[in-house]
């Protein structure tokens, strides 16, 4: 009776997790912007909008206010989009300036944008209407480019909602704080390696695969917080620092193609990975500390949780773990786009 | 979700009275904490979603009201009823989720931005006001109240503005 | 009194690095104008020597006049000043307001020196006379374009704070040198008050 209510629960997550793409996926198609610099400060665009019944996006490229024409922007109708291309030449160069979508804001519509910098910077991004624009990062000096790269870390860790869920699955194991300092640790030191080992380009993991192993690993944590619950043990109740370094190994390639995909000053590389890095623990540090607040505060409120609630963490963990293995090991086999 | 979350972190005329409410009901102990963090977040969402139904804002300076109201009860350190700290905090959150929500064009989105907002909620509630519960020198208990004033002046200065403006 | 003081920094230094990061970031997404809006009304009143002095003042005195007093002023001056914002963004005049705040500091800095006790209800009003002044003057000024609640938000956290230096000064007041020095430091403040009515009719 009780094992098929944890079922019943478990079901539901998934279903509820299944719910969740759909959210942000939009069902048009995005626009596409290409910026590449040909010599310096002189640029070619490429800006296509996509056209829906006839109707084109009212969507309006606006680049800064330095830009001038080089040559009369060319405009070529296509089946489903248009596309407009041009070169442009930005006294002091894009780096540092703003490039707007105006009316993007009104749209459900994402814009795909691919930069390439002829200091050998490229990346590609997505610009949603919630943030219609896009800042190009100049070529900074050291702090600059520390700055930069501590924010792009942790923003990587707070909005990928797979290492949070992972770090929050080792939270739910570990029982005292000699063993949770033990296990972030663990953890922060066996993503730092593997983080600085593709970086540098010593070895890669595919990404479809390690994206369905990173699933696999908050799987596997969600049946271990269920025997945390019960009273039960387990090698990785007891040692889970030994888990987190395994896993941890993992999430570093994970964090390494998050950095390669925003773009890499390859003349200041071993710096931005550092910063990187630093960005990832601030936010990973911060996670915790929030959490461990939060478990706090609920004491100090004396709340008496239901024992179906106690349970939920576990279950999410498990639960998104499950969806996202199934998600990705589809995707990795083709069944699914 | 995270646009939500962000707009309700980024947003001070509505995380100010949610954390005088906080301060409000640590002063009063954890029964009354735990009425708001639980009450709050739950008509929060319920004003998000009346809000763009109705899709209709009042012109009044409703963040300013919310100061002067929360501010004022935490720096008089009133002691309210259970019930009537309820209804506190509900007309608080149906308000402000209200306000949220009208003017934001109904999509199937919204309903996770809806929900980063109200999670943005319950965790400033649980963490003020446990932090305020657990203080224990009388001294720090009167800085709570000061901070009360400081959220009384604000809507006093914010009311002056609205009515300039107006 | 030296410990809780610094269970007092351990407690909110995070908060604060907390929320100067988070200032930074919120300073990237808001509208410019808006986040800097917060720095302005922070800066405003610590730019004034008038508005900085009568605010460590009501510290101070706070500080000497003891248990009730010392939370009863700066509870109250912040709700009275920002009446008096209120006012001036409304454009109900206030005669004098110049000579209002100079008149403030020579008698603040007066009361310190002379280390003067009345009852709480003549400190309360004296010192909420006072602030109608200050609000009026300082609590209007917003530069175009900024957000008048992140402004409004930053000018009271900031008086609130200049209180604050003047109750932490006021703590030497246990000590005999300690108590001597809060009156110089009363004669100071009154003596600037005198050459800011002197510059106003000059």
């Amino acid at each position: 009776m009780k094992a098929s209510r944890h079922w019943c629960v478990a079901l539901i997550m998934i279903a509820g997790a299944a719910f969740v793409p759909s959210c942000t996926a939009h069902e048009t198609r995005p626009a596409y912007l290409e910026i590449k610099e040909i010599s310096p400060d002189h640029y070619d665009v490429v800006w296509r909008t996509p056209v829906n019944a006839g109707m084109r996006l009212p969507i309006v490229l606006q680049l800064p206010p330095e830009a001038k024409s080089v040559t009369a922007p060319t405009t070529q109708e296509l089946t489903d989009s248009l596309l407009e291309r041009r070169s442009i030449v930005v006294a002091g160069g894009l780096g540092g300036k703003r490039v707007d979508f105006v009316g993007l804001q009104g749209t459900i519509t994402d814009v795909l944008v691919r930069v390439q910098l002829i200091d050998g910077r490229s990346w590609s991004t997505i610009v949603r209407p919630s943030q219609a624009w896009i800042d190009i990062t100049p070529n900074q000096g050291r702090l600059g480019v520390a700055g930069t790269y501590v924010a792009h870390g942790i923003r990587h860790i707070l909005f990928g909602p797979d290492h949070l869920l992972f770090v929050l699955g080792l939270l739910l194991i570990v029982k005292n704080r000699w063993m949770l300092l033990k296990t972030i640790t663990a953890f922060t030191v066996a993503h730092s390696i593997t983080l600085a080992i593709a970086t540098l380009g010593y070895a890669n993991a595919p990404t479809l695969p390690l994206n369905a192993a990173i699933a696999l690993s908050i799987l596997f944590l969600g049946p271990e917080i269920v025997k945390v619950w019960r009273g039960e043990s387990s090698f990785t109740i007891r040692h889970p620092w030994v888990v987190a370094f395994a896993f941890g190994l993992l999430h570093g390639f994970g964090f390494a193609s998050a950095l390669t995909s925003a773009g890499l000053p390859s003349n200041e590389l071993p710096w931005a990975l550092l910063s990187f890095n630093v960005g990832v623990e601030i936010g990973q540090v911060g996670f915790v500390i929030l959490i461990l607040l939060l478990e706090r505060a609920f004491r100090v409120l004396e709340i008496r949780w239901p024992r179906v609630v106690e349970a939920l963490p576990g279950y999410a963990v498990g639960s998104l773990g499950a969806f996202w293995t199934i998600q990705r090991v589809a995707i990795l086999a083709g069944v699914m786009r | 979700m995270y646009d939500g979350l962000l707009h309700f972190l980024l947003s001070p005329e509505d995380i100010v009275p949610v954390v005088a409410l906080a301060l409000l009901a640590g002063l009063r102990g954890p029964e009354y904490g735990r009425r708001a963090l639980f009450l709050l977040p739950v008509s929060w969402f319920v004003g998000c979603f009346l809000g763009t139904m109705f899709q209709w804002a009042t012109s009044w300076p409703v963040a300013a009201i919310s100061f002067l109201i929360f501010g004022g009860l935490v720096a008089a350190n009133a002691q309210l009823s259970l019930r009537a700290m309820t209804v506190l905090a509900g007309l608080l959150g149906l308000v402000h989720g209200w306000m949220n929500g009208a003017g934001v064009p109904w999509s199937f989105s919204l309903v996770g931005a809806y929900a980063g907002l109200v999670a943005g909620v319950f965790v400033v509630v649980a963490l003020v006001s446990a932090f305020v519960i657990r203080l224990r020198p009388p001294w720090t208990r009167i800085a709570v109240r000061v901070a009360g004033s400081w959220i009384v002046a604000t809507g006093l200065l914010l009311l002056g503005w609205s009515a300039r403006r107006g | 009194m030296k410990r809780p003081v610094c269970g007092l920094l351990a407690r909110w230094l995070p908060l604060a690095v907390a929320a100067l990061c988070f200032s930074q970031s919120a300073e990237a997404h808001v509208q410019k104008g808006e986040a800097i809006g917060f720095l302005t009304g922070l800066r405003h009143p610590v730019s004034g020597l008038d508005h900085v002095l009568a605010m460590v003042s009501v510290g101070l005195w706070g500080a000497q006049l003891g248990a009730p007093a010392v939370w009863v002023l700066p509870v109250a001056f912040p709700m009275v000043m920002a009446l008096g914002g209120m006012m001036g963004l409304m454009g109900i005049p206030l005669p004098g307001t110049e000579y209002g705040i100079a008149a403030s500091m020579i008698l603040l800095g007066a009361v310190v020196f002379f280390e003067l006790k009345p009852p709480l209800w003549v400190a309360g009003s004296l010192v909420a006379f006072f602030a109608i002044f200050h609000g009026h003057a300082h609590g209007t000024e917003l530069p175009p374009g900024q957000n008048g609640l992140l402004y409004s938000m930053g000018f009271v956290c900031a008086t609130g704070l200049l209180h604050g230096v003047g109750i932490l000064i006021g703590l030497v007041h246990r000590w005999t040198w300690g108590q001597m020095f809060l009156r110089l430091a009363g004669a100071f403040t009154a003596s600037m008050g005198v050459f800011f009515v002197w510059k106003a009719f000059a």
